[in-house]
């Protein structure tokens, strides 16, 4: 199911880039120009979901999805991520990542609380250290200023 | 220059104390990547090429290659005392290596799988030193039409590469195509793809899509499984080899070297084929074959000698072409390119600080990853009792930082995130990743040197066929599409 779906995104993603792409100009008086290219990879993505679509001796045997709750460890991560990108811009790294990495580690792993803010603190301020300090790297500050 | 006088030249830059200590880091975070399970050196590199932004690039490629062929070797550890292999090329020595570790003879096995290890990696660089040059001073005298020759048959070697479905391999090298084409046109500075967002404007960043491809969606698979090492209770005893065990292993560790050495030239090859031909090899010609899978010494000898051979055979069409071989020299091909250095058959006469400096670093490499390896092997075995539950947040921390360092760009992290779940639902779906990477990479190059020849020829595109060696190279990989159309090739098969 979820690989028809795929090979049916394919389809889709393959017309439209080339669609686009031709609206942009395939040929011009030196040879190709910009849309040329993405043309024929639209082409060819749209072409193999068709193969894809047609042929089941090129589909994935039984693909095995996490359920449970490893499916809960998998979306734990995902959203945790997630929420890590929408926050580093207003709450800075720091602050960012700690809150992120305590929301993993006590939900997807069930650490308990005092190892959970030990290995964040430990975490969070030796990547700090080391991509702030020895490597000389800006990393995003909240409103307070770290 | 001649090789010698380059090498001397290599080992003049790389005996700095910066470039040593980059070297030994790299050598010691791939002997970390390679004893725990988890995070492969594909990953590892993916995490660690931003740090290369801060470093020169001499420093940085010698920390990113010693990575690279530093798994290797910690790859044999987990794999002979606990039957968990630490990266892929590993897998086969847990069949004799962890049985020999049961009968008590694990030190005898990380000794030969160390030193051979070691006498392979030596063996292979010294082709290196000698072979690489010379296949670059034919390409220097490449121009557009001739690099696109050679970027076509990079891409369809890659082909090759591909491990499962053959229309999935093309189907994810278009994709790179298309991922590339996303940004402003080098070539006319027209927009495209960008729908408007200043974030498209210079296109997807690199590392955003290989972390992403590769870490993000590794932490994915891996947190779906979280298992719990078990150690083997007994003390490594005996690191040196009896001379029994070297009559066994001398002559698996020459062959091994060998093979490794040349499935590491040809695409699609690599450390992980290197070392399953291997081990197929030794057993095949074995007088008792039945030993194998038992404990016989053979078993890891030669696997463990293949899989480095291996890396320095990749990294002769990478650095004197430009090509990658497989998905890691990709990434490598990928940090030349985030330095600003343009990969190809002119990197070696425009740049032999680097090229014989990365050279001379994979010797002094070898040494750094010899004394890790032997003496150093109790502690190695203390870091598996570090659960992966602890270890992923702190690689997830590292993708964050590292994506966001190429251009402080939070957008970065959002591209981050969705090639890791995209990676993710692809690897389960059986895709393999690695050509996209190396579509990704080689596209552009393709795409322009394409686009200069035809504005340089008064013929359109006949220059592609007046040019004898462009000419040459396109019947080249011609003849390779027939024979993989001919190829009979399995339709399932595994993923990257």
């Amino acid at each position: 199911m979820v690989e028809r779906a795929l090979n049916v995104f394919w389809i889709l993603l393959g017309v439209g880039a080339a669609a686009h792409a031709w609206t942009i100009g395939l040929t011009g008086p030196s040879g190709p120009e910009s849309g040329l290219f993405p043309l024929l990879a639209g082409l060819i993505v749209a072409g193999a979901g068709v193969a894809l679509l047609l042929l089941p001796s090129h589909r994935a045997s039984a693909p095995a999805w996490p359920r449970g709750t490893a499916l809960g460890r998998v979306l734990g991560v995902v959203v945790g991520l997630a929420l890590m990108a929408f926050a580093i811009p207003h709450l800075g790294f720091a602050a960012a990542a700690a809150i992120t990495m305590i929301v993993l580690l006590r939900t997807v792993e069930r650490s308990s609380w005092i190892g959970s803010i030990a290995l964040t603190i430990g975490a969070v301020a030796g990547v700090m250290w080391f991509f702030g300090h020895v490597l000389g790297m800006s990393l995003p500050r909240g409103p307070w200023g770290w | 220059m001649g090789a010698l006088e380059g090498l001397a030249t290599g080992f003049g830059v790389i005996l700095t104390p910066a470039n040593l200590y980059y070297c030994f880091i790299g050598s010691l975070i791939g002997t970390l990547v390679g004893v725990l399970p988890g995070i492969g050196p594909l990953a590892a590199l993916a995490l660690l090429l931003p740090v290369t932004f801060t470093l020169t690039p001499v420093a940085g490629l010698a920390m990113l290659a010693a990575i690279f062929y530093g798994a290797m070797y910690g790859g044999s550890t987990t794999s002979i005392l606990v039957n968990i292999p630490g990266e892929a090329a590993s897998v086969v020595t847990t069949l004799d290596g962890h049985q020999l570790a049961r009968q008590g003879r694990a030190g005898a096995a990380l000794g030969i799988a160390a030193l051979g290890s070691f006498m392979a990696g030596t063996a292979s660089l010294v082709l290196l030193t000698f072979f690489a040059p010379a296949l670059a001073a034919i390409a220097i005298r490449f121009g557009p039409p001739e690099n696109f020759g050679l970027m076509v048959l990079g891409l369809v070697c890659t082909l090759y590469m591909i491990t499962g479905s053959a229309v999935k391999g093309v189907l994810t090298i278009a994709l790179g195509f298309l991922a590339t084409a996303i940004g402003i046109d080098v070539v006319n500075g027209r927009d495209r793809f960008t729908f408007g967002s200043v974030n498209l404007i210079a296109g997807i960043e690199l590392l955003a899509v290989v972390i992403g491809l590769f870490g993000v969606a590794e932490i994915l698979a891996n947190v779906e499984h979280l298992a719990r090492n078990t150690l083997l209770a007994e003390r490594i005893r005996g690191l040196w080899p009896t001379a029994a065990d070297w009559r066994a292993s001398w002559r698996p560790i020459l062959r091994g070297s060998g093979l490794g050495f040349l499935l590491g030239l040809v695409p699609g090859g690599g450390p992980v084929t290197a070392a399953f031909m291997s081990y197929a090899v030794e057993r095949r010609i074995a007088r008792d074959p039945a030993r194998f899978g038992k404990g016989a010494i053979e078993g890891v000898a030669g696997p463990e000698s293949a899989n480095n051979a291996a890396v320095a055979g990749s990294m002769i069409p990478l650095l004197s072409l430009g090509i990658p071989s497989n998905a890691v020299t990709a990434l490598l091909l990928g940090a030349l390119v985030i330095q600003g250095i343009q990969p190809g058959p002119l990197f070696m006469t425009q740049r032999p600080d680097l090229f014989w400096g990365v050279v001379a670093s994979m010797y002094v490499g070898n040494v750094f990853l010899l004394v890790l390896n032997l003496p150093l092997v109790g502690l190695w075995v203390q870091l598996l009792r570090v659960p992966y539950r602890v270890l992923f947040p702190i690689v997830l921390l590292l993708a964050v930082v590292g994506t966001y360092s190429a251009n402080k760009n939070v957008f970065d992290l959002w591209v981050m995130l969705g090639f890791g779940v995209a990676g993710y639902v692809l690897r389960k779906l059986e895709y393999d990743l690695a050509p996209f990477v190396i579509a990704f990479v080689l596209a552009p190059l393709l795409e322009q040197s394409l686009r200069q020849s035809l504005v340089m020829s008064p013929d359109g595109a006949m220059i592609l066929v007046q040019r004898p060696v462009t000419a040459a190279l396109l019947a080249a990989s011609a003849v390779l599409v027939v024979l993989m159309l001919r190829r009979k090739r399995p339709s399932k098969g595994g993923s990257t």
